[in-house]
C-alpha cells in the first residue's frame, strides 16, 4: 500500500516509479490518492490525520485486505502510515517511510504563508501567466486553489499533533526509512532512529525533499531489496 | 490489430481524457509525446494506463513496460512507444494462440 505526500502530490508520484517495479517482483500493490487530492473526491471536510487514518482504514476494508500490510509512505503519507501503526498495529507487515514527518507543527502556517505569497501577486496577471504555461499549470493551479480555498484542508492540518514518542516506541513492525542530506526534514531521521532503534536508516547523499523523484533508481533497489528480506517466502 | 488501430483507440482514450476541444486541435500520432505535446498531466497518464489495461491487459503486460523503465523515460513518452508495445505484446498473444 502506498501512501502520496499532501498538496500536488497524488497516486502519480508512486505509479512512475515504485509501484510498477514493486508489483513486477510479485507484491499485490495498492495506490491511491488522499481525499482532496488526484482524482479522489475533494469534500470540504475531513482531513484531519484522524480521518486520514480512517480512510485508509476503510480501503483496506472495503477492498478485503484483511491481513498485515507493508505499507510504503513518502512524507506525510508515511505520517499516516504511522499514524495507521501505532492505532492499528496488528494490520501492518512493515513500514517503508519516505521524508517522513513524525511532528508536523509549522505545516499549515508553511503552506498558508506560500499561499497568501502567491495570491498577493496581481491575479490577473497570475492567470494570464499560468495560460500561456498550458493546460497542465492551470489545471495544476487550480486543483491547489480549490483544495486550499473550497475545503477545510489548512485548518484541518493545524490541529495535527504529533504522534507521541511513547507511541512510537511501541511499534514491532519493521521499519525501513529514508530521508534526503538536504531536506528540511532529515533532522527526523536522527530522532526516528532514536525511537525506534530496529529501524533501518539511509540518508541520501545529494537529494533534498524530493528523493522519489531525485534518486528513483536507488529508492528502488532499497524497496525491492527491503521487501526481499520482509517476505523471505517470496513477495506477495 | 495494426499499429493504425491501435493508435486510432489511444486516440479517442486521450480525447476522453483531455476533452475534445483541447484533443482535437492537435494532430495526435506516432511521435506525439504526452508530456511535451499533449501536457498530459501524471495522473492522467495513470488514467490512460488504466483504460488501456481494461482494453488490452489479457495480451499486454503494462506492469512489465512500465516497471522496466526510469522515470524520465516514462514523462518523455510517446504515444508511438505505447502502441509499438501493445502491437508486439498483441502479435506475440495471436501467435502463442495459433
Amino acid at each position: 500500500m502506498f501512501i502520496h505526500g499532501l498538496g500536488m502530490d497524488n497516486l502519480s508520484s508512486f505509479y512512475y516509479t515504485l509501484a510498477n517495479p514493486v508489483a513486477y517482483a510479485g507484491a499485490e500493490v495498492i495506490l491511491y490518492d488522499l481525499r482532496g487530492h488526484g482524482l479522489s473526491e475533494r469534500p470540504r471536510t475531513g482531513y484531519r490525520m484522524g480521518d486520514s487514518v480512517a480512510d485508509l482504514v476503510a480501503l483496506l476494508n472495503a477492498l478485503s485486505v484483511k491481513g498485515p500490510v507493508h505499507l510504503v509512505g513518502n512524507s506525510y503519507g508515511g505520517t499516516v502510515a504511522l499514524g495507521f501503526a501505532v492505532t492499528h498495529p496488528h494490520r501492518v507487515a512493515s513500514m517503508v517511510l519516505i521524508e517522513t514527518h513524525f511532528r508536523v507543527t509549522g505545516w499549515a502556517e508553511q503552506i498558508a504563508a506560500e499561499r497568501s505569497r502567491v495570491a498577493s501577486a496581481d491575479e490577473s496577471a497570475l492567470r494570464r501567466w499560468l495560460d500561456r504555461l498550458g493546460r497542465k499549470a492551470t489545471r495544476l493551479a487550480d486543483a491547489a486553489d480549490n483544495l486550499l480555498d473550497h475545503t477545510t484542508f489548512l485548518a484541518d492540518l493545524a490541529t495535527v499533533r504529533a504522534i507521541p514518542m511513547s507511541r512510537l516506541r511501541t511499534l514491532t513492525c519493521p521499519v525501513r526509512a529514508v530521508y534526503g542530506e538536504h531536506s528540511d526534514v532529515v533532522d527526523y531521521a536522527r530522532e526516528l532512529d532514536e525511537y525506534l532503534p530496529h529501524c533501518v536508516l539511509t540518508v541520501m547523499a545529494g537529494c533534498g525533499h524530493s528523493v522519489l523523484m531525485e534518486a528513483s533508481p536507488a529508492l528502488r533497489k532499497i524497496v525491492l531489496d527491503w521487501f526481499v528480506t520482509q517476505t523471505p517466502s517470496g513477495i506477495r | 490489430m495494426t499499429p493504425d488501430q491501435i493508435l486510432a483507440e489511444v486516440r479517442v482514450m486521450l480525447i476522453e481524457i483531455i476533452g475534445a476541444e483541447y484533443a482535437l486541435s492537435l494532430d495526435i500520432g506516432m511521435d506525439t509525446s504526452f508530456d511535451g505535446d499533449l501536457e498530459l498531466e501524471s495522473i492522467e497518464f495513470v488514467k490512460l494506463a488504466a483504460m488501456l489495461t481494461q482494453r488490452y491487459g489479457d495480451r499486454v503486460d503494462f506492469v512489465a513496460f512500465l516497471a522496466a523503465k526510469e522515470l524520465d523515460e516514462i514523462i518523455e513518452m510517446t504515444t508511438g512507444e505505447l502502441v509499438t508495445y501493445i502491437a508486439h505484446c498483441s502479435a506475440f498473444a495471436g501467435a502463442v494462440d495459433g
